[in-house]
């Protein structure tokens, strides 16, 4: 019973009466009416109650020690459940998807819920394609992927290839060519040399930037835009269809929106995916 | 009545005082000792749920730096290495690109497992090496240690020949010179046995490539 010892002290009238028992429980039990009040009624109807002392004191004490563990186990109960609670909450927190928390950033259109079918992923289609949402976030991409090593292109590049690389999991991060040059230096701060980012204008964009992961686009008007970080830091990587280890060299490092699918001695039958 | 009622609660309560002392302990210890139990194994059961999530490397913990660095680190390896695979004259350089390119590769893949099974994005948004007690000094334009500028990749990717043979064993030594470094700031400052022992193995590698490169640049006539 040493755990009802640390409950003592927190209650420390009743333990002065409980506690010395054999010294101070009778008088502190006389005291008190309500103690008298028990202790009468117990002294009549007790059969076997050897000293008269006895009936006064007992209610009292257990009445007294009664509260003693109550509250220290539900101190310690309501401690353990809030250690459990703050545990459990910050599990959660810390393992909630990053799809939730895509989902969470303000202004993303996520097209894997809104539209299932473009975001399927997957076959190669040499040539020109068209595409509905631009800039484009999935589908139906060239065989060849842009290479997508922190490259910053000051020209647009080709969406077929594009995709390809957002379906390795890469943030393609576009502008729009009259963007000013401190916002694009910003931007191009953010990609160069991270593996898994590209930066290319982007003709016709009804905002002035726009990020593109598979299946995810966000568009902002501010390179100081807080959002930007979230989506890179979010989508990833952890957007590719095809895990990490999807490769982003060997790719186009040309610009240019027509698509070059017959790369030619340079690009020899790469891989396909 | 209220008689009968008394002398019911006096019959749980008559053995207290005295000796009674011993009743309401064996009444209350009955309770408090099942109450520990349940709250002992309450405890015990978040306790072991929740050591491995405090334990576990997190956000800003030197192993998540230096996976999430040296995975792009690597990537750069990966790349020139499959340059050379490719693009190669000398059947050495060829060879050796392969080899490093796959094996790179491969640990880029337990890197990335690592974040993973850490609950961790696999990337993060603090700067270069900043896991690393002296790494932010040593990011020249934004680049990690022994990395290539973009401008001398797109050199690589243009060069053939002995050229091309040269200028990658140059940059591949530049490059794990590079790497050791950042291998032994997670050898100095890590605590994870397993990132210990992989990054151990990876500074062998690089170290091994780093004697067999250094031979062919002297056999094909390069300097450093």
């Amino acid at each position: 019973m040493s755990i009802s010892t640390p409950g003592g002290p927190e209650r420390r009238p009743t333990v002065v009466s409980t506690g010395k028992k054999p010294a101070a429980g009778r008088p502190a039990a006389a005291d008190k009416p309500s103690g008298g009040r028990t202790a009468a009624g117990k002294g009549a109807s007790r059969p076997t109650g050897g000293k008269g002392r006895k009936p006064v004191t007992p209610v009292k004490v257990s009445q007294g020690r009664a509260w003693g563990p109550i509250a220290l186990f539900v101190a310690v109960g309501v401690l353990a459940v809030a250690i459990i609670g703050v545990g459990a909450w910050a599990v959660y927190q810390g393992a909630q998807p990053w799809e939730k928390r895509a989902d969470a950033i303000n202004g993303i259109v996520d097209f894997r819920k809104k539209d299932k079918d473009l975001v399927k992923g997957g076959q190669h289609q040499p040539g020109p394609i068209k595409y509905d949402v631009l800039p484009p976030v999935g589908g139906p991409h060239n065989q060849a992927w842009q290479n997508c090593m922190g490259d910053v292109y000051d020209a647009p590049i080709a969406n077929e290839h594009a995709v390809h690389s957002l379906e390795h999991g890469t943030v393609w991060i576009t502008y729009r060519p009259d963007l000013p040059a401190d916002q694009v230096a910003k931007l191009k701060a953010k990609v160069q040399g991270k593996e898994k980012l590209m930066l290319s204008p982007f003709e016709g964009l009804d905002k002035p930037i726009s990020l593109q992961a598979w299946g995810f686009q966000l568009k902002v008007d501010n390179a100081d835009d807080g959002r930007i970080d979230d989506f890179i830091k979010t989508l990833r990587v952890n957007a590719s269809v095809e895990g990490p280890t999807a490769l982003c060299d060997q790719g186009v490092t040309a610009t240019g929106t027509t698509p070059r699918d017959n790369l030619g001695n340079n690009m020899p039958e790469q891989p396909t995916q | 009545m209220s008689a009968a009622a008394t002398t019911d609660s006096d019959l749980d309560e008559a053995p207290v005082t005295d000796s009674g002392d011993r009743g309401v302990a064996r009444r209350f210890g009955v309770l408090a000792l099942a109450a520990a139990v349940v709250v002992g194994l309450l405890l015990g059961y978040a306790g072991g749920l929740l050591t491995p999530t405090f334990t576990r490397p997190g956000e800003s913990s030197a192993e998540a730096g230096f996976a999430r660095d040296m995975t792009a680190h690597h990537a750069q390896a990966v790349a020139m290495g499959l340059l050379a695979f490719r693009q190669g004259q000398d059947p050495e350089v060829r060879q050796i690109g392969g080899d490093i390119a796959t094996g790179q590769q491969g640990e880029i893949g337990t890197m990335q497992t690592w974040l993973r099974s850490w609950k961790l994005d696999p990337t993060g948004d603090e700067p270069p090496m900043a896991w690393m007690s002296d790494g932010p000094g040593l990011v020249k334009n934004g680049l990690m240690p022994g990395m290539a500028t973009p401008e001398e990749m797109a050199k690589l990717r243009g060069a053939t020949g002995r050229e091309f043979d040269v200028l990658f064993l140059q940059m591949m030594i530049r490059h794990h010179v590079g790497g050791v470094h950042m291998i032994d700031g997670i050898l100095d400052q890590g605590h994870d046995d397993d990132v210990l022992k992989v990054a151990q193995v990876m500074k062998n590698t690089q170290q091994n490539d780093l004697t067999n490169l250094s031979a062919a640049l002297k056999r094909l006539g390069g300097t450093l």
